[in-house]
């Protein structure tokens, strides 16, 4: 892998970022009006069902680490679009570019957007509802990491039925991921998933996730084996979801770079 | 030295063969021409070349390595200019050479884009995205980008496609300056036959995937006997008549009426001409050129 080339891709994707409303409407508009609807709907039933404890702080957090796993996912999917529909992608693979650092640069850029993302929509939750993430500090970096992988191989894997299909299922890049939300308990506990769910939800790293980071903010403690679960689940989908991608590029090199659309 | 070598190209879509067991090899700083009529075979034979279509059969080689076991450092060598793909138009130009001189191994970057925007006349577009700049802007862009890494092998579809008459002057002269000082080596597709005449040293001549002829422009050119006459008659009505009891093949242009008549007939043709009372006042003779091969070949083949 060479440095030089997946800071060029980065910068590619930068510029569009900066060039692009709709790539700023996502990374900052969206997670505030989540923020503002879902908090003051969860303020609301707080104050309604005053036997749920840290409701709003429950919500709240939940939307917040979301963010992470969708984030990392995002760059993926929607990158690979842009280039897509810009008919870029010949430059880039006539270039020495490898797939690898194609992949490498996404993941960069997963890390560096979704820290300005959570920074920004924890800093929203603490001044619309005194909702303070940051006071959990290191003890959630290990959950924030893991959502953040989780988002990787979500996102490696709609790359590719992107990369294979091209525009006909183009709008897996923002709807694919969601398939996963109800299972991975993002505001609710786990057990309050009927039981089939919860079963399927046993294989989704975020569910283990969401309820370890849940555990973390309502009492403190880590739970270590939440996380472990989490982190062989994640290897395993990132190698299949990575095997898919790579098959995917050789795929659509059979039929030709320039013809995927 | 041979630079690029294909061997036994072929490419396959379902049951169409697009590309059908083409060979090919360029010389170093040679130009060869890639011709053909519209979906004749010559882009995938290209995208073939570049790596980014997998051949169904046959191999790439550049100076001497395999494209597929040495990827990396063959198309450090290699760029490309194309009509079929497009830069990131959110992106300005000065962004747009930046990002891609960072996906190869250039010393001072910053530099040899501030050079590529002066060699191109693009300076005062730099700041701005391409989706405002008109498709010969877009195209010396495109030229521009694919020489920003010095490289050895040059693959051009259709360069000047788009531009004004002087700028694609320009961009010819900078071609074949780049040829004499580099020795760069280059494939190139154009419908601009009299570019393909001025620039290339060979010709390779594609039909439905096949290579049908491979030679210098002037050989291919000379497998043409007919020769164009022009001439500005007074009596028009005579020398038509005289041309369709003769079955000879003409056109009007203006004032001028011009036969095409075989190279060894000329004199006999014009012995006619008087023999006929036919006069004239203006005459040129043009000898069969490349365009005359591309349009007597490219239908019937």
């Amino acid at each position: 892998m060479k440095l030089h080339r997946i800071w060029g891709v980065i910068l590619r994707y930068n510029y569009l970022f900066k060039h692009s409303l709709d790539r700023q409407v996502d990374a900052f508009y969206w997670p505030t009006v989540d923020l503002v609807l879902w908090g003051l709907t969860s303020s609301y039933l707080a104050e309604k069902a005053a036997n749920i404890p840290f409701a709003v702080l429950m919500v709240i957090s939940g939307l917040v680490l979301w963010i992470i796993l969708w984030r990392g996912q995002y760059e993926f999917t929607v990158n690979i679009l842009e280039d897509m529909w810009n008919k870029n992608l010949v430059n880039m693979f006539s270039s020495p570019l490898k797939l690898s650092e194609w992949i490498a640069a996404f993941v960069l850029l997963g890390i560096v957007k979704s820290a300005v993302s959570v920074s920004f929509a924890a800093g929203v939750a603490f001044v619309l509802y005194k909702a303070n993430l940051f006071a959990f500090g290191f003890k959630l970096l290990p959950f924030l990491f893991l959502l953040l992988m989780t988002g990787w191989w979500v996102g490696l894997f709609v790359g590719g039925l992107i990369v294979r299909f091209g525009g006909k299922v183009q709008n897996f890049a923002w709807s694919m991921v969601f398939l996963i939300a109800p299972f991975s308990a993002i505001y609710y506990p786990l057990a309050a998933l009927p039981v089939w769910a919860q079963k399927v939800a046993m294989f989704i790293p975020s569910s283990y996730l969401f309820e370890g980071a849940r555990q973390v903010i309502l009492t403190g403690v880590v739970n270590g084996k939440m996380l472990l679960i989490a982190l062989i689940l994640n290897l395993i989908f990132t190698i299949f979801a990575l095997l898919f991608f790579r098959a995917s590029f050789k795929k659509v090199l059979d039929r030709g770079l320039v013809k995927l659309y | 030295m041979e630079i690029l070598k294909a061997k036994n190209l072929s490419k396959q879509f379902g049951k169409f063969k697009a590309v059908d067991n083409v060979s090919l090899s360029l010389q170093e700083g040679e130009i060869l021409g890639l011709l053909g009529p519209n979906g004749a075979g010559k882009t995938t034979t290209i995208q073939m070349l570049l790596g980014v279509l997998t051949p169904s059969k046959g191999e790439v080689f550049y100076f001497g390595k395999n494209l597929k076991n040495h990827r990396e450092e063959i198309l450090e060598e290699v760029n490309f200019s194309s009509t079929y793909t497009n830069l990131p138009w959110d992106l300005t130009v000065w962004e747009n050479l930046h990002f891609i001189s960072y996906l190869y191994q250039i010393e001072n970057r910053k530099k040899r884009v501030e050079e590529m925007l002066e060699l191109f006349k693009l300076k005062e577009l730099q700041k701005h995205p391409i989706k405002e700049l008109s498709a010969g802007q877009v195209t010396r862009l495109n030229v521009a980008k694919a020489f920003i890494n010095f490289p050895k092998v040059l693959l051009l579809d259709e360069p000047t496609a788009s531009l004004d008459p002087d700028v694609a002057g320009y961009i010819r002269e900078f071609i074949l300056e780049e040829r004499k000082k580099f020795k760069v080596s280059i494939v190139f597709t154009s419908h601009n036959m009299a570019e393909v005449e001025e620039l290339c040293d060979r010709v390779i001549f594609i039909n439905r995937g096949k290579i049908v002829a491979d030679d210098t422009p002037e050989n291919l050119a000379k497998t043409i006997e007919v020769c164009h006459i022009e001439l500005l008659v007074k009596q028009k009505e005579k020398l038509i008549s005289y041309c369709k009891n003769n079955q000879l093949n003409f056109r009007q242009e203006g004032k001028h009426i011009i036969v095409d008549v075989k190279e060894k007939l000329i004199a006999e043709f014009l012995r006619n001409l008087t023999a006929n009372a036919i006069e004239y006042d203006e005459i040129s003779i043009e000898k069969p050129t490349l365009e005359d091969y591309f349009i007597q070949n490219a239908p019937k083949l």
